[in-house]
């Protein structure tokens, strides 16, 4: 520290002394006023011409050329999204005409079935009833001639039977009347 | 050995002695730096509008962002009359950064430094206003010394600070960036001539603070070119549209 302060004090002094040496403004010093201005006026006026004539131009053309660009893709953008929209509101009518159209046709094949199934019900129902029918008749002529079958095997069987008992051959129509008699008292019982 | 702060400000002859009469226009060093400004500008919008990339580069991004920055500018300050000039205050901003911004290197010349060179342009713009001023109002363009709504015992008075407001345009423009470019300059260098032995005592300290300085410097360089140029657009306002 004892050693620092003289030094500051010298190079402070060494300094104050190198400035009073050269004192002045040189920027007042009228020597070089002309060439300055000549020389400033010169390098200005080259480069104002090639900067107007040639840079700015061109910085100018790149600017217009960006934004052409991309006012145009802008724009392409913008078409294609119009065109989306478009197709995807086509698409949109598109799927609720085929959901129209799937619903009729499932309520028309539907209806469709339905009547047909009925169809076929009611002609099915008709060929049974048919079936039946004949079934029933079938029964009641088999009833019938069963009965008159069984009446007249009853009547040989009698008459066969009293000949062999009595020897004696007995009226066909008395042994019918008989045996019809008994038939319709016990037949209900069997057929 | 360049100790004296002033000592960076010194113009002196490169190569021979080029004389109009009696008039010196020799090639200096002050001339040296205008021609690297100049052929840096060229060379950095050469490159940043070479390729006709729809993705810029970062030349080309750094070119197009200066060509929106002075457009939106001039646009903003001095609506869309001032098209037609927007070459010249692009290439006046340019020059003006530049000249700024290369003298922050190190062992190199500010040639904005110089009132002689930030008068000429000053002068220029000024003179070139006042013309286009009359050109496109004729002697209506005084009236930009009459403002509009001031008592008329005012008048006279107000009258006369506006035409000396107007008269010391020039001189205001031009020294404010030569002032500002010098006295930066001159404080860097102080201050850097200090940073050895006040470091004795303050350690890093002084030299932190030089960095910070330095980075001010490079602020004020931007900042008074764009004021510079901004200036330029409000006078150029003054004139095209006379109603303020």
């Amino acid at each position: 520290m004892r050693l620092k302060i003289p030094l500051i004090i010298f190079i402070f002094w060494f300094e104050t002394f190198l400035f009073a040496a050269e004192a002045g403004m040189p920027q007042l010093d009228s020597e070089y006023w002309f060439s300055q201005s000549f020389w400033l006026v010169l390098i200005f006026l080259v480069l104002y011409l090639s900067l107007s004539k040639f840079f700015i131009p061109k910085i100018k053309n790149n600017l217009d050329d960006r934004e052409n660009r991309i006012n145009e893709n802008l724009d392409e953008a913008k078409e294609f999204s119009e065109l989306a929209e478009k197709k995807n509101l086509e698409y949109i009518k598109e799927m609720s005409n085929a959901k129209k159209d799937v619903t009729k046709i499932i309520s028309e094949s539907k209806k469709q079935l339905d009547k047909n199934i009925n169809q076929k019900k009611i002609e099915f129902d008709k060929e049974l009833e048919k079936e039946i029918n004949k079934a029933e008749k079938e029964i009641l002529d088999l009833k019938k001639g069963s009965k008159e079958k069984v009446n007249k095997i009853a009547e040989e069987v009698s008459s066969k039977i009293i000949e062999n008992l009595t020897g004696e051959k007995l009226n066909d129509s008395s042994i019918k009347a008989s045996v019809e008699e008994i038939s319709k008292n016990r037949i209900g019982k069997y057929l | 050995m360049a100790a004296n702060p002033m000592h960076q400000f010194q113009v002196y002859r490169l190569g021979p002695e080029i004389k109009l009469g009696n008039i010196d226009l020799s090639f200096t060093n002050a001339s040296l730096f205008m021609l690297i400004s100049a052929l840096t500008i060229c060379l950095f919008l050469f490159f940043g509008s070479k390729q006709k990339n729809i993705i810029p580069g970062r030349l080309q991004l750094i070119a197009e962002m200066f060509y929106n920055f002075i457009s939106k500018m001039i646009s903003d300050t001095a609506g869309s009359k001032a098209k037609p000039y927007f070459p010249f205050i692009f290439t006046l901003f340019m020059f003006v950064l530049l000249c700024n911004m290369i003298g922050m290197l190190p062992y190199s010349f500010t040639v904005t430094s110089h009132i002689i060179v930030t008068l000429v342009m000053a002068l220029f713009i000024f003179i070139a206003v006042t013309v286009i001023g009359f050109l496109k109002h004729g002697f209506k363009y005084l009236s930009i010394f009459v403002p509009k709504g001031v008592p008329v015992v005012l008048l006279p008075l107000i009258t006369i600070i506006e035409i000396i407001s107007y008269l010391s345009r020039p001189v205001s423009l031009s020294v404010r960036l030569f002032a500002n470019m010098m006295a930066g300059h001159t404080m860097l260098k102080v201050f850097g001539s200090f940073v050895i032995s006040l470091g004795l005592l303050g350690g890093w300290l002084p030299l932190t603070f030089s960095v910070a300085l330095t980075g001010l410097e490079i602020l004020v360089a931007f900042l008074q070119a764009y004021v510079f140029a901004i200036l330029t657009c409000i006078y150029l306002n003054d004139a095209l549209n006379l109603h303020h």
